[in-house]
């Protein structure tokens, strides 16, 4: 029994057919649109990719228009003929046959989708349920075969999940085992992959089954990196990890009751068992094949952990300023109205601001308390800080004799930067740490090993291992030139937060960090309690607006960088000594920020081209009248 | 199992380096006038977005008077349905895609009086879902390139406040992946183009510190392969579109010294094709509007000061977009 839409039913069609048949031949490549690398603009499934030009001669030129022409004419009345029988509302087999005819040409031709969508549902309401779903079989029979020409059409691939959604007995068994032969051929398809998921959840197939698929995939050929994302989508899935609730303490003060613990989590997505078998798995694939970016890839999320839950991490406050700080563990929007501040069992009024106008979202939040409420040395103050969005709050005594105070989350090197590591888990990372080296002795130019070793590192002593860190950073920026600004940048930022690990041990108000190559800052939310920061000798070219959030900064050193931009240097209210010697500062505008800084006293800009300016004595004056101590 | 081969292409000694910006802008001209062309005719699905590539890639130039304005926005007005949406050319269907394609044309020549921008918002608006993705027309794709369609197309039109901003950030997000990136539905692969649109989208939403900047970034400084290309996801060869796709996303995130720049500049350069103009997608192809486009405004966000300053969210000149008003958030 033929199926109804191979029936030629009109002269047309035959014609029509026999003026396909000349097309046919034609390399599909050309206007299949498809690109070797899969580009996903927003705008299109391709222009033209990987088309070789090649040259040709005078004659061979007019041959190939003339072919085109005819071409062309063909194609135009085949589509004319689909709009306007679409426009007069016809859904017959005719259509059907046009339709596909040209979209076997051309999958992206998005409106013959649609077309033949409606024709199948008109066909729908007049065919009963076995000839219906005869109809969407063959449906998948053409779409098999347009795939299989163009398997990466948007287009295709979309129509076959409305039309397998449609069928009135489904068979995902079936769009199973076509993504299983799909991804033999091709296993970075991500059409498949994303067509796979789908047929995953439709048909309920167990997570376990899939992740064993990923294994057979990864165990039988490299460029497997889509099987890896996937098995980090199903690992979460079928061995989640679990949270720990972090301590914390109060800084300066006798010790009181904190505020209990907020559920925060600092942990992997994935539960360790699980974890440390996997460190395994991609072991074994870096070892086979240490140039398989994708396990390198994967390796460094196992290494890492997921993002902090939301949480109050230091509130302080001090008499003298008559305010409140914040800090939160990511950055928040407090004019949210979801932040409130209780002084003394009473709710105040006031008004967060956050450091700089350019954040709308920031970890630091400001606000002022009326003037005298805590102003008097004399009395003690109870303050809490309570975030309603999570529910979660901190408190802060504010004793007698005391004029500023503040209350933290533990900053232990446990948790502040790495997972805390169970002695399991410590063994298992020691000895990659090991093999990896190893590894890296075999290849020594192989970037991946190295990134790979400091990160180790960083898991499992960051302090201990600063020297070695230091080290292969510098190999690594030798090796893979390219990206050395992402490795000088990376290597500040462990410097940063070995700084921050020192200063939890020693004293958290004086942050120093000079002569470290520093290209970049970051963590300045970890420093709202610092007085003291020296930045001497290094490569910064300016102190963002994130500086900002250094709210209790009274001398700041950053003599001998390359800083054209003091952003940062932003209502700090405590700020009296700024040394910028030997910097690119150039005009009287890059200092405009330090305008807003009331107790600014002394200001040393020797060595910067701005001191060249004319009138620069009496500009700065009028700028900063408050400086009594400029050094030009 | 054998070891991976490198993907890359090599780059020949008497590959273009110089901008041969004259040619480009004559390729271009000369483009729009190809209609009885059979490539032409067979991209006709796509005829809006080929415009605005053409007219942004003209504008970068400072040649926007060469295009024939008036016949545009006309076809413009022709290609708005009913419900309010945009096809990519006459008797197609309305689109997502090609909305907001239109839109960007219409800010460019300063006309969006010639559509109903009020059944085009009403037309975004219905397309999203309960989950806040939406879809690319009636017919129920998803796809986070969508996402970016809707807001952007808002954004240009001052009326991001009609859909549920919100919700439409909690559907990008849950497309975040390990690695920082993002793909085309939650549970979908990292890609380049995805992670255009999924940034692109958070600068707009005002969410940009959402992102893990440090890992996207780095994810998207490893695109950069020894030829000095860009390519879309690992083990892929380089394609001058990335030079947009990733070169954008990183300046949007505020990482774009992470990338080498001499040596991207030098691809881009080589894919030009001196004889005809136009860029192709790599040294040696054969060239169109599409790659012409993403190749100028690569070199744009280079720092090339032949070329106007390009807007990374939007891939507009920045001059018209002041003109529109509309300055998206980037991470420093």
């Amino acid at each position: 029994m033929l199926v109804p839409y191979f029936r030629v039913s009109s002269l047309y069609s035959l014609l029509f057919f026999f003026f396909w048949s000349l097309l046919r031949p034609y390399p599909v490549f050309l206007f299949t649109c498809k690109q070797i690398s899969e580009g996903a603009s927003p705008y299109t499934s391709a222009a033209m990719h990987g088309r070789v030009k090649v040259k040709t001669t005078a004659q061979q030129e007019e041959e190939k228009r003339k072919e085109r022409e005819k071409k062309l004419k063909v194609y135009v009345a085949a589509r004319d003929a689909c709009f306007s029988k679409r426009k007069d509302g016809v859904f017959d087999d005719e259509a059907l046959q046009l339709t596909q005819q040209l979209l076997s040409a051309n999958p992206d031709f998005a409106t013959l989708w649609n077309y033949r969508r409606e024709i199948l549902t008109h066909l729908e309401t007049v065919k009963d349920e076995d000839e219906a779903q005869k109809i969407y079989e063959a449906e998948l029979s053409f779409l098999e075969s347009c795939l299989k020409v163009n398997p990466k059409s948007y287009g295709s691939w979309h129509h076959r999940g409305w039309v397998s959604a449609r069928l009135p007995r489904s068979n995902w068994a079936r769009e199973l085992s076509l993504c299983d032969r799909c991804l033999s051929l091709d296993d970075r398809n991500f059409h498949c992959w994303d067509y796979r998921r789908m047929v995953v959840k439709m048909s309920s197939v167990p997570v376990k089954q899939e992740l064993e698929f990923t294994d057979r995939l990864i165990g039988s050929n490299f460029s497997n990196y889509s099987s890896w994302h996937y098995r980090s989508t199903l690992l979460p899935l079928l061995h989640p990890g679990s949270p720990e609730p972090p301590p914390s303490r109060c800084g300066g003060d006798p010790p009181h009751s904190c505020s209990p613990p907020s559920p925060q989590t600092h942990f992997h997505r994935v539960c360790e068992e699980q974890l440390l078998k996997e460190y395994e798995l991609v072991q074994n694939a870096f070892f086979t094949d240490p140039n398989d970016q994708s396990a390198w890839f994967y390796y460094r999320w196992l290494l890492g952990r997921a993002e902090r839950e939301e949480m109050i991490s230091c509130a302080y406050v001090s008499r003298e300023q008559e305010r409140v700080a914040v800090t939160f563990s990511r950055p928040v929007n407090a004019q949210s109205g979801s932040l409130l501040l209780v002084l003394d069992g009473q709710p105040q009024r006031v008004e967060w601001r956050s450091v700089h106008p350019h954040f709308k979202h920031s970890p630091v939040w400001i606000s002022d308390l009326p003037p005298g409420t805590i102003s008097d040395i004399a009395n003690e103050h109870n303050l809490t800080v309570h975030w309603t969005e999570k529910h979660t709050h901190r408190d802060c005594a504010l004793y007698t004799g005391r004029s500023e105070s503040w209350c933290r989350d533990t900053a232990t090197d446990l948790e502040l930067f790495r997972s805390e590591l169970s002695v399991e888990k410590t063994s298992v990372l020691q000895s990659e740490l090991q093999s990896v080296n190893q590894l890296q002795e075999l290849e020594p130019l192989n970037k991946w090993c190295l990134l790979t070793i400091i990160l180790l590192m960083r898991a499992l002593d960051p302090l201990g291992y600063e020297k070695e860190t230091l080290a292969h950073f510098q190999t690594l920026k030798e090796v893979d030139s390219m990206r050395s600004a992402y490795y000088s940048d990376l290597c500040s930022k462990f410097m940063i937060e070995n700084t921050i690990l020192k200063m939890e041990y020693a004293e958290v108000r004086v942050f120093s960090i000079s002569d470290r190559n520093l290209t970049t800052l970051c963590h300045l939310d970890q420093l709202l309690l610092v007085t003291h920061i020296n930045l001497s000798s290094n490569q910064l070219r300016r102190l963002p607006p994130q500086f900002a959030m250094l709210q209790c900064l009274e001398v700041v050193e950053a003599d001998n960088n390359s800083i054209e931009n003091l952003e940062g240097v932003y209502h700090l209210p405590k700020l009296e000594e700024v040394s910028l010697k030997n910097n690119k500062i150039s005009t009287l505008a890059d200092l405009q920020p330090l305008a807003s800084c009331p107790k600014l006293r002394r200001l040393d800009l020797r060595g910067n081209p701005v001191t060249q300016t004319a009138n620069v004595e009496s500009e700065l004056a009028e700028l900063l009248p408050s400086v009594a101590d400029l050094l030009l | 199992m054998g070891t991976a081969q490198l993907k890359d292409v090599i780059i020949k000694p008497d590959a273009p380096s110089s901008l041969l910006l004259d040619k480009h802008a004559d390729y271009i001209a000369a483009y729009g006038s190809k209609k009885d062309d059979y490539e032409y005719t067979l991209s006709e699905y796509l005829r809006m977005s080929g415009i605005y590539w053409g007219l942004t890639v003209m504008d970068l130039m400072g040649q926007l008077h060469r295009m024939n304005r008036q016949e545009i926005v006309d076809f413009i007005k022709a290609c708005q349905h009913e419900c309010g949406g945009i096809s990519a050319s006459i008797g197609h269907d309305p689109h997502l895609l090609y909305t907001l394609s239109a839109v960007q044309i219409l800010c460019l020549y300063d006309s969006l009086d010639a559509i109903d921008v009020d059944k085009v918002v009403e037309y975004v608006k219905g397309l999203q879902q309960e989950d806040g993705s939406f879809a690319g027309d009636k017919w129920g794709e998803i796809d986070t390139r969508f996402s970016f369609c809707a807001v952007a197309t808002l954004a240009l039109l001052g009326k991001m406040d009609t859909i549920n901003v919100d919700r439409a950030v909690e559907f990008v997000l849950s497309c975040m992946n390990f690695d920082g990136g993002f793909g085309c539905r939650p549970g979908s692969e990292s890609h380049a183009g995805q992670i255009y649109c999924c940034t692109g989208f958070l600068s707009l939403t005002g969410q940009l510190h959402q992102l893990n900047a440090d890992l996207l970034g780095w994810w998207l400084c490893e695109r950069q392969l020894p030829s000095g290309g860009l390519n879309g996801r690992p083990e892929k060869l380089p394609d001058v579109c990335y030079s947009w796709w990733v070169l954008a996303s990183l300046k949007i995130i505020g990482r774009i010294h992470w990338i080498d720049k001499a040596k991207l500049q030098r691809f881009i350069l080589a894919c030009q094709d001196e004889e005809t103009g136009g860029f192709a997608d790599r040294p040696g192809d054969m060239v169109d509007p599409f790659h012409t486009l993403f190749g100028v405004a690569g070199l744009s966000l280079l720092g090339d000061e032949a070329i106007k300053p390009v807007n990374p969210v939007l891939c507009m000149p920045e001059d018209v977009l002041q003109r529109v008003g509309l300055q998206p958030d980037l991470l420093s």
